[in-house]
């Protein structure tokens, strides 16, 4: 699903955020990706969702190598990706319907299907009575939930969420995590950037650990034993 | 859920997928200007189309007027300057008479009485000149089949052998003349319509350029969800296409006020030398495509600009 082989970014002339970064995620896998701020996790996402290039190494999504992918080819591959944005971009023109009905607008459904299943979407992270509402006249944590809907509203293939559950109390934390969870059992794969050590203990899928632009897998689900065999071998 | 329905069908304007915005361009600033200025090109490439077509209903009343005609003169007054005397001018008449009615190359002639020549000087003159005691030429008007250098060259020949100062007047050079200055006008209305074109041009790319920078972030978002850049220029192209569709609606229908209005208080009538500024169908069909033209301009120009802008994004 995606593999990343001495991937290395910089900003500019700055120093390198990333550097020689390898890993490989399978379909179907679901992944934290954690570290101390400023480590490089949204610059890490913005490779994964092909909002940037790397200056160096090969990304390779869905079996496709991106390094030298057309402008079709990579919208085609972006519609298969959901995000949820750090900082939600949302269109603050856009009501929340409207900013949620956007992916499948893009990808052309027809609108009576975009009405229904917006509607159920919005309904059920608890935003029923705020469809016509602009983003910008919603709480922190509304808009963050119009930004998770939106992010899953196509069934993506991939979904990158990086802080989805930052400006939520824990029980809308753990509602939005069991969406992600429905979603990964119906085939998405899911990586999701977060802090909070409640819910990575809580749901215990693996962790890609990102420090001083390296990063290493830790699965907790394996037993100390198998860690150190993955270690020698 | 129904209400809902129906406030959010309200709330885009249209229900129809393809007729909604993801950016909100139809109420950002400079629309206006926009808007103002395609009619104002419209006005116009109206104008000078106009004037370009009423130049060509000049040249071509003139030239198919005076095409094939001449004018044989018989001078009142000799070369030497002594006044011709009256029966020698009109034994010359009969003679040319006799050897015009002999040429087949000539479709018809007319020698014009002494009355109607009288009548062509006497705007000269001033009404109160007795005209009967004026020493004026004689002049027949002739018709020729063609007016070709040949025919031409053999009858000032012929006409010669009467008296050497009988003269064959073709029109032709001033006609030539004239059509010249016309020609180089029609140009000048082409090369300016080009102009009023390259303008409208650059002013919509600038505008779509301004709005691109304006909602960078949202174009860069929208890029980012997989939407192609066909997917984003279409909602640029839409919103110039409806504008400058209004601006030359608008433009055309002042431009057609301000033709009604030039051609009541313009002279009409049989005298003038210019016709009555009288559109035939045609011209009002190519007229009306001026909206099609500024339609087709601002779909092109503004789907050119989106796909360059967007080949800029990083990936
Ligand atoms: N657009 C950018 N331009 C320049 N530097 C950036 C940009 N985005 C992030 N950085 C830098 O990259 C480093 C990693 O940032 P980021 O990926 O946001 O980390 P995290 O999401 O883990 O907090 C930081 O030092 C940050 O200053
Ligand atoms: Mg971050």
């Amino acid at each position: 699903m995606i593999k990343f082989e001495h991937v290395g970014l910089r900003y500019g002339v700055g120093p390198e955020v990333l550097s020689d970064v390898n890993f490989s995620l399978e379909p179907g896998s679901f992944h934290f990706l954690n570290g101390p701020s400023g480590a490089g996790k949204t610059s890490l996402m913005s490779l994964m969702y092909l909002g940037r290039k790397s200056t160096r190494g090969r990304v390779t999504m869905f079996g496709q190598s991106i390094n030298d992918m057309p402008q079709e080819g990579l919208a085609k591959l972006r519609q298969k990706i959901g995000v949820v944005f750090q900082e939600f971009r949302l269109l603050p023109h856009l009501s929340a319907f409207d900013n949620v009905a956007l992916p499948l607008r893009i990808i052309g459904t027809p609108e009576r299907e975009i009405m229904s299943n917006v509607n159920e979407l919005l309904e059920w992270v608890g935003l029923g009575d705020y469809k016509q509402s602009l983003p910008l006249t919603l709480s922190g944590g509304q808009q963050q939930r119009i930004a998770v809907a939106r992010a899953v509203i196509a069934r993506p293939k991939l979904l990158l969420a990086d802080e989805p559950t930052g400006n939520l109390d824990d029980e809308m934390g753990f509602r939005l995590m069991n969406l992600f969870e429905q979603l990964n059992t119906m085939g998405t794969t899911i990586v999701i950037a977060t802090h909070s050590q409640a819910i990575m203990e809580k749901f215990g899928h693996p962790r890609m650990m990102l420090g001083h632009g390296h990063l290493n897998i830790e699965d907790p689900k394996k037993n100390w034993l198998q860690r150190t065999m993955d270690g020698v071998f | 859920m129904a209400l809902l329905a129906f406030q959010h069908d309200k709330k885009l304007g249209v229900a129809d997928n393809s007729a909604r915005y993801d950016l909100p361009l139809h109420n950002s600033a400079g629309s206006g200007f926009l808007l103002l200025l395609v009619a104002l090109m419209s006005f116009l490439a109206m104008m000078t189309m106009t004037g370009a077509f009423a130049m060509h209903g000049v040249t071509s009343m003139w030239s198919s007027g005076l095409e094939n005609q001449a004018t044989i003169e018989i001078p009142a007054r000799m070369s030497d300057g002594e006044l011709r005397d009256k029966n020698e001018l009109s034994a010359l008449r009969d003679k040319l008479n006799g050897f015009l009615a002999d040429q087949s190359y000539i479709e018809s002639y007319e020698v014009m009485s002494r009355e109607a020549v009288a009548d062509l000087v006497s705007p000269w003159l001033g009404d109160d000149v007795n005209t009967a005691e004026l020493p004026l030429p004689v002049l027949i008007s002739v018709k020729l089949e063609d007016s070709s250098a040949d025919i031409l060259y053999r009858i000032r020949q012929n006409i010669r052998k009467y008296a050497d100062d009988i003269r064959l007047d073709t029109h032709e050079s001033w006609l030539s003349d004239i059509l010249r200055l016309a020609g180089s006008l029609q140009f000048s209305a082409v090369i300016v319509t080009l102009i009023i074109g390259a303008t409208t041009v650059i002013a919509i790319a600038g505008a779509v350029r301004s709005r691109m920078a304006e909602f960078r972030g949202d174009i860069e978002l929208l890029h980012l969800m997989g939407a192609s850049s066909t997917y984003i220029s279409s909602q640029f192209q839409r919103h110039s296409v409806i504008l400058s569709f209004k601006g030359s609606i608008i433009g055309i229908i002042t431009g057609a006020l301000a033709l009604g209005l030039f051609s009541i208080l313009s002279p009409s009538g049989a005298e003038s030398l210019v016709p009555a500024l009288h559109l035939g169908l045609f011209e009002w069909i190519i007229l009306l495509l001026i909206p099609v033209a500024a339609c087709l301009i601002a779909h092109i120009t503004a789907k050119i600009t989106v796909l360059r802008t967007l080949s800029e994004l990083p990936l």
